[in-house]
């Protein structure tokens, strides 16, 4: 896409799922940023049940959250784009993600959709997308993963 | 904030979440499981000395490169045959004039068979190329010669071609920067005065350039390269023209080196034919630096390294045969020292005398000499490094610096080549003889060593190629035997002595390597347990302070065998802390040892001794852990006053069996943190008439008995 085509935004939040679209994500992401010279957020929930504390040592503690991140970093540099990575805990991630949006005033929101399907084999989008799609104050891209690709 | 986990709140009251830190994220990456990578924040020195050298390596060198950049410093073809054929296209500026002046032995009539010699160096400059493509694409690691002829003849042949080789990249780096600053000589003749500073300027030069990468080092050195060679060119395309037009007009001789007499002539043989042969070879050094360093390339390194050998073959048997053409053509002589060179003569038989296009190409054929040495700067480290990867020179040969360059070998090149021209007294004509004698060694070897390849893998066309080969290895045989024939008694037997010397010093050091890893190697077939040795922890204490109770804790986390040693010459002082230690520090057993002769490193090993003969024989000796009290020093004068006899300590117990040393440093920073980290519980002090302990707020090891 030309620079006269690409989309602007000054700041947008990337909702990272630690799946295999969270590189596309961020590629597209870094790619319009780059042109325009936004800011680029990317935010991984772990999601606590209710048997642990809100704030218990889980994600600090993970290196396989931790590597969600980084890695987004590193694509970012790739494509030499700073990127501020946010690793939270919450309840609920769509709410968590639409929260982190909102206080960053950020204008774009961008989540990843693995293609899943249910038993029975129809679609399945999850919980999260539609709370975002309905709650998430700025506007929303989804980048669904192709159909071909393994569920992450 | 609960342990770098801070809770916000939501929109609603159910959507709190916590924002977790990430305390590696500044300083590391996780890049696989268990895998960190380090960011650049990691290297920021601490110290503000530090920061501040760090400042100035960035300014003059460049931001540190990490190894993922290391393909966008590749080298492309136009940037690579810059760097590695500046050192060959330099020597089509002398070449012409080395074969003339031998043939001038021979009379007028045999100065015109120089363009038939000049021919034959070309047909055995195209068949060495040919045999270095060759290499180029089956050894695409570099190397060169080396690793052609350890590979397919043996080691030590690999060991001869690589100690000629950096023999002769020195000699390169030190004789073009003596011919350049005598280039500049010639036009400004005080230059002479200063010829030791223009060369360690110059030579520093090329070194920064060649530290701050092959990328900016390619930048740099391209344009000089490219303006030499369009501009020689422009001259034998201006020659050719007027001789198929019938215009050249002879250039009458000044200052040219006479004739001999008629009596005196070497008659027109094959013996002078191959002197003149052997003189005009010299434009085949470094023509294989190309080989040595192909994955400098851009990929596909192998093609693009062995084509850039095909373009700078072409290129160099252009300018060298075009230029011997033309200085035949119109009569151009060889000068007396001092006088112009045929390529001068040349420039301004074509240009005009103080042209324009005349001082260019003159500072253009100044400029490719200093840049001859380049070639140098690239090859020598590479080859350093393949050698140091082989264990056949020290190690840190082959780490790279800051911007992916091979630093070590870089400055040790500079080093060794500036203290030959400061030796010398910037004349390096003495060094000359040397010159040249390894490349053919290297040649040779190589071609041979390629002959037993083509015969061993026998792929297409394994024939002509070995044939190819074949002829190349006679031939250069032949100028190898003819240029230290000629210039033995020269110097060249300096080769013969030098070349043995570095093989000695390269197996030397292969042999400490392979025997220090066959001592440390863990045999594959063990499965490692725990420990189940026995361990004790002694403490030599200078008296009680803060040092000492957080080295004794220390110790006691590593063994409950703990005892604080305190040898002193003075039985008072003894028994004061001895009241002190037991009473404060409960547990520890305090072993004082008193030193008449006010020796402290003798008595403690003695009792470390006495202690090992005490352990039951029939047990395995334990491991004695020696845990030295030491301060942070905060300036460079406390690391005079302070830690003096803990480093004497380190230094005599590092080598002793089944013993290892622990140096426990302590911050006085953090006066707030003693209490609260080690833990200790307040007591009433002793009253008036109890006996003062010794007074141990000084430093761990600034105290008697030992000075």
């Amino acid at each position: 896409m030309s620079d006269a085509h690409a989309p602007a935004f000054r700041r947008a939040v990337l909702a990272l799922n630690g799946g295999s679209s969270d590189g596309r994500i961020v590629r597209l992401a870094a790619e319009y940023a780059r042109q325009t010279k936004a800011q680029l957020v990317a935010v991984h929930v772990v999601e606590i049940d209710w048997t642990l504390p809100l704030d218990a040592d889980i994600a600090g503690r993970s290196e396989e959250v931790q590597r969600v991140l980084d890695m987004a970093e590193s694509v970012a540099e790739d494509y030499r784009i700073a990127l501020e990575p946010v690793l939270l805990q919450a309840r609920d991630v769509g709410a968590a993600i639409v929260d982190e949006t909102t206080e960053r005033g950020a204008d774009l929101l961008v989540v990843g959709l693995p293609y899943r399907k249910r038993f029975g084999g129809e679609f399945a989008i999850g919980r999260t997308i539609p709370y975002i799609l309905q709650n998430a104050p700025c506007a929303v891209w989804v980048v669904r993963d192709p159909i071909n690709e393994e569920p992450a | 904030m609960i342990g770098g986990r801070r809770p916000l709140r939501g929109r609603k009251p159910a959507d709190r979440r916590v924002r977790v830190e990430r305390p590696h994220a500044p300083y590391f990456r996780y890049m696989g499981a268990g895998t960190l990578v380090a960011k650049p924040a990691a290297n920021v020195p601490l110290t503000p000395g530090g920061r501040l050298l760090r400042r100035v390596r960035t300014v003059v060198f460049g931001r540190p490169l990490s190894t993922e950049e290391e393909i966008g410093e590749r080298l492309s073809k136009t940037k690579a045959l810059a760097i590695f054929s500046s050192d060959a296209i330099s020597s089509s500026a002398y070449a012409t004039e080395e074969i003339m002046r031998v043939l001038l032995l021979g009379g007028a009539s045999a100065l015109f068979l120089s363009i038939q010699v000049s021919i034959a160096i070309t047909v055995l400059l195209a068949v060495v190329s040919l045999s270095y493509r060759q290499v180029c694409r089956a050894y695409p690691n570099g190397g060169g010669a080396y690793i052609v002829a350890k590979t397919n003849l043996a080691p030590i042949f690999g060991l001869i071609a690589a100690a000629a080789l950096l023999i002769d990249y020195v000699m390169t780096v030190a004789v073009s920067t003596a011919s350049a600053i005598a280039q500049i000589q010639s036009v400004i003749p005080a230059a002479y005065d200063f010829r030791i500073e223009i060369a360690f300027v110059s030579i520093s030069l090329i070194t920064v350039a060649n530290l701050r990468g092959l990328r900016e080092s390619g930048n740099i050195f391209a344009v000089p390269t490219y303006l030499f060679v369009g501009l020689a060119l422009m001259i034998i395309a201006i020659g050719l023209v007027n001789i198929v037009a019938g215009t050249v007009v002879q250039v009458p001789p000044v200052d040219a080196v006479p004739f001999p007499p008629q009596n005196q002539l070497e008659p027109i043989g094959i013996l002078l034919l191959l002197k003149a042969f052997a003189g005009g070879s010299v434009a085949l050094t470094g023509v294989e630096a190309i080989a040595n360093g192909v994955p400098a390339f851009k990929p596909p390194e192998a093609r693009n390294a062995a084509n850039t050998m095909t373009a700078m073959s072409i290129l160099l048997g252009i300018l060298f045969v075009g230029l011997t053409v033309f200085a035949v053509a119109y009569g151009l002589r060889p000068t007396l020292p001092g006088g112009p060179s045929i390529v001068a003569l040349a420039a301004a038989a074509a240009f005009g005398d103080g042209s324009p296009l005349f001082i260019g190409f003159a500072a253009a054929t100044a400029l490719i000499l200093f840049l001859a040495a380049n070639t140098s700067f690239n090859a020598f480290p590479r080859l350093a490094a393949i050698l140091a990867e082989d264990g056949y020179m020290p190690r840190q040969f082959s780490f790279r610096g800051d911007r992916l360059a091979y630093s070590w070998g870089i400055v040790l090149l500079a080093a060794v080549a500036f203290g030959l021209l400061w030796a010398f007294g910037g004349d390096t004509h003495a060094l000359i003889p040397l010159y040249s004698v390894g490349v053919f060694v290297c040649f040779t070897l190589s071609q041979i060593g390629m002959v037993k390849h083509w015969r061993e893998v026998r792929e297409t066309g394994w024939r002509w190629r070995s044939v190819i080969n074949a002829i190349g290895a006679v031939l250069t045989a032949v100028v190898l035997v003819v240029v230290v024939s000629e210039k033995f008694r020269d110097g060249a037997y300096l080769v013969v002595i030098l070349v043995p010397l570095l093989v000695a010093m390269m197996l030397f050091i292969k042999r400490q390597y392979t025997r220090s890893s066959r001592e440390v190697a863990v045999s594959p077939d063990i499965v490692i347990r725990a420990p189940y040795r026995e361990e004790r922890a002694v403490v030599p204490i200078p008296g009680l302070n803060r040092a000492v109770v957080q080295a004794i804790n220390v110790a006691r986390s590593v063994s409950d065998d703990v005892r604080a040693v305190y040898i002193t010459d003075d039985p008072d002082d003894a028994a004061r802390l001895r009241a002190d230690f037991e009473r404060q520090v409960p547990g520890v057993p305090l072993v004082v040892v008193e030193s008449p002769y006010r020796t402290l490193v003798g008595p403690l090993l003695a009792y470390l001794d006495v202690l090992d003969s005490a352990w039951p024989p029939d047990k395995a000796s334990p491991i004695t852990f020696v845990v030295i009290p030491e301060y942070v020093a905060r300036s460079w004068w406390e690391r005079i006053l302070y830690n003096q006899s803990a480093k004497r300590l380190r230094s005599v117990l590092l080598g002793r069996p089944h013993t290892v040393v622990v140096a426990v440093p302590y911050r006085r920073e953090d006066p707030a943190l003693f209490e609260a980290a080690l833990g200790g519980e307040r007591q009433e002090r002793p009253g008036p008439d109890a006996p003062p302990g010794p007074r141990s707020d000084g430093p761990p090891t600034g105290r008697p008995p030992t000075h």
